[in-house]
């Protein structure tokens, strides 16, 4: 039994790579996507996500070299674009602010993909590895990146905790404090776009999403502050990594995808079996509230009364 | 006359010729494209329609990634990339995280956009694992499975035209038949719920309907950018009609324009995958209906908004010179 948890890491060093690379950056997703989920705006993650493709295109075709800070800057510089088309869209085009979100990130997707299949063959950038990731083969510049990223955007959050909370639960309010609004704004949006790219080896641009999204919203059903939230959301993101670098190695799948399958599992017990929040207890509950009221039907009937509801019918 | 110029008439005329072959219809493999392309094209645009009006523009985008585990999972049962059991995967897998994003919303504590990301993704991350494993595992071909990512409509057989063309058929028809009820419900489901209209009975054919298109469409256009196809000919409509069966035929032509198009773009070009291809061409159509289209659009707007502030202009002076 021990050996099937011992063995993967004898294997040689691209089991350890791989689990460092792959926990690098599930830390940053989550911390960001806590704050993105409790924006209601986890579905830009999932546009800024696919728009780091064009951007580490766009540095590619630009500079020549396949430098991972020139596409970094890169990918950063056309997240930030393309949250501010989002935004024009909705707010001056008029367009629904879902379909402002389908259609910047497709027409950007698009993009990258066509000058990737046209304009860069003879570059190292490897198509199938952008889009899903390669993390059992990560190279050394990309696992430099995750290194320095991680630890910085972690930094940010703590730096910025307040002005991140306060703009999350009242923007009115922060903006009355003197908090610079827009610039958080942006300044998440930015953080989002580099830590996608820089996660674009280990688990590629398209399940990125589920390293921001799934973490926050298992959390939420976990916790009720968020300093918590955000610790779980972390805990959820190292756990899957890990778990989901055996499962990769145990059943030879795609390391990313099964990454990805650990934490919806995770989420799915949480929605559950939540001690507070989940449907199971929600059920029970409300299972014992139904028969305490049909032993005592005048306690019931007041109840109801009490709190406005209508009454039943009565005739 | 001077080398590239030579060279440029060369391309051209290369250009032009391949692109007489793509319309003329010479290559049955060409013309099952381009009739693919179009059916497609105008499929998605009318159902996509309704999804955006609806604000449920991102369920598309959840349906089209969440058809790969069910692809991948017909194709280890079936053993081979044949249409039927395929297409039967796809569907129910769509169904599946239809019924899912619907769980999770009424679930505890949970947000709509949330849902539809949890869902995507981690049916996403499923289908690239059986993915994976068919590519380590596979004894037949699994060449078109690739194809399903970002779609090659010059791969489509003759079974999955005909599937899309009665699918294309029944769709429209329903649409047509059900136009009324279906954009009262759109439009404002307290009235429509009070005239005896079932909103939730639309709301979920909406849901099926939405998942057949998909379904029939991955093949052209890929399950990645399908969602673009859904949302951009309905998004780009609203700026030329008022009323709905203008905005609905709009969005028809567009979509089937934009398939055309980008049909012929990949052919022209090699490598160019024809979903991107697509969705570029939608794009050029939408961004033409945010400049130029008469309603809401931004040349308009501008245009009126200047005449306003004149319009005011002239009654300030003219009621200034009163005053004095």
């Amino acid at each position: 039994m021990w050996e099937l948890f011992v063995e993967p890491w004898t294997m040689g060093a691209w089991m350890w790579r791989g689990t460092l690379a792959a926990t690098l950056a599930a830390v940053p997703c989550a911390l960001l996507g806590v704050f993105l989920y409790l924006r209601r705006m986890s579905l830009i993650a999932d546009a800024l996500t696919h728009v780091a493709l064009p951007g580490i295109v766009a540095a590619f075709l630009l500079s020549g070299s396949v430098d991972p800070f020139t596409m970094l800057l890169g990918a950063a510089v056309v997240g930030v674009l393309a949250s501010m088309a989002i935004e024009g869209l909705a707010d001056k085009g008029g367009v629904r602010s879902d379909a402002a979100i389908g259609i910047v990130f497709t027409a950007f997707f698009s993009i990258g993909v066509i000058a990737l299949s046209v304009g860069v063959e003879n570059a190292h950038i490897d198509t199938a590895c952008v889009l899903f990731g390669d993390v059992l083969g990560i190279s050394n510049d990309s696992l430099i990146l995750l290194g320095i990223t991680a630890p910085a955007v972690m930094l940010l959050v703590g730096l910025f905790y307040r002005w991140l909370s306060l703009v999350s639960f009242d923007k009115g309010l922060a903006a009355n404090l003197g908090v610079p609004v827009a610039l958080v704004h942006y300044g998440l949006m930015g953080a989002v776009s580099v830590t996608s790219v820089a996660s674009f080896e280990a688990i590629g641009a398209i399940l990125a999403i589920a390293m921001i999204v799934v973490p926050a919203a298992t959390a939420h059903i976990l916790c009720d502050r968020l300093p918590w939230m955000l610790i779980v959301a972390c805990a959820h993101g190292v756990f899957s990594a890990i778990l989901g670098m055996y499962f990769a190695v145990w059943l030879d799948v795609s390391a990313a995808g099964a990454m990805v399958c650990v934490g919806g599992v995770l989420y799915a017990l949480a929605f559950l079996g939540a001690p507070k929040h989940g449907v199971l207890v929600r059920w029970a509950r409300r299972r014992a509230r139904g028969s305490s009221t049909a032993t005592s039907t005048t306690a019931s009937l007041t109840a109801t009364a009490g709190r406005g509801e209508p009454h039943p019918e009565v005739s | 006359m001077s080398v590239a110029n030579v060279i440029n008439a060369l391309e051209i005329a290369e250009i032009s010729a391949r692109s007489l072959e793509f319309f003329s219809f010479k290559y049955a493999f060409v013309a099952r494209a381009l009739t693919a392309s179009i059916l497609v094209g105008g499929l998605c645009g009318a159902v996509g329609t309704f999804l955006v009006l609806r604000r449920l523009s991102l369920m598309g985008d959840a349906a089209g990634h969440s058809t790969l585990p069910g692809i991948c999972v017909a194709f280890l049962l079936a053993g081979s990339v044949s249409t039927l059991p395929i297409m039967a995967g796809a569907l129910v897998s769509a169904l599946l995280a239809a019924i899912a994003v619907g769980v999770i919303t009424r679930g505890p504590r949970s947000r709509s956009d949330a849902a539809i990301g949890i869902v995507l993704s981690v049916f996403f991350g499923a289908g690239i694992v059986l993915l994976s494993y068919i590519q380590r595992v596979a004894t037949t071909s699994y060449a078109g499975l690739d194809a399903m990512l970002l779609g090659n409509v010059a791969g489509i057989s003759p079974e999955q035209l005909i599937v899309l063309g009665v699918v294309t058929v029944l769709l429209g028809g329903a649409t047509l038949l059900y136009l009324r009820p279906l954009s009262i419900s759109t439009f404002d489901p307290g009235f429509a719920a009070s005239v005896g209209i079932p909103v939730r009975a639309i709301h979920y054919g909406l849901l099926g309907a939405l998942s057949l298109s998909v379904v029939v469409s991955v093949q052209a256009v890929g399950v990645v950018l399908v969602s673009a196809m859904l949302i951009i000919p309905g998004a780009s409509a609203v700026y030329w009609f008022k009323r709905m069966p203008g905005v609905l035929a709009a969005a028809v032509g567009i979509g089937a324009l934009s398939g055309a198009l980008g049909a012929w773009t990949s052919y022209l070009f090699e490598g160019v995958s024809t979903g991107p291809a697509m969705v570029l061409v939608a794009t050029t159509f939408f961004l033409s209906s945010l400049a130029f289209g008469p309603r809401g659009g931004l040349l308009w707007r501008a245009v009126r908004r200047r005449r306003r502030q004149r319009a005011m202009l002239a009654n300030v002076s003219v009621s200034a010179t009163g005053v004095r």
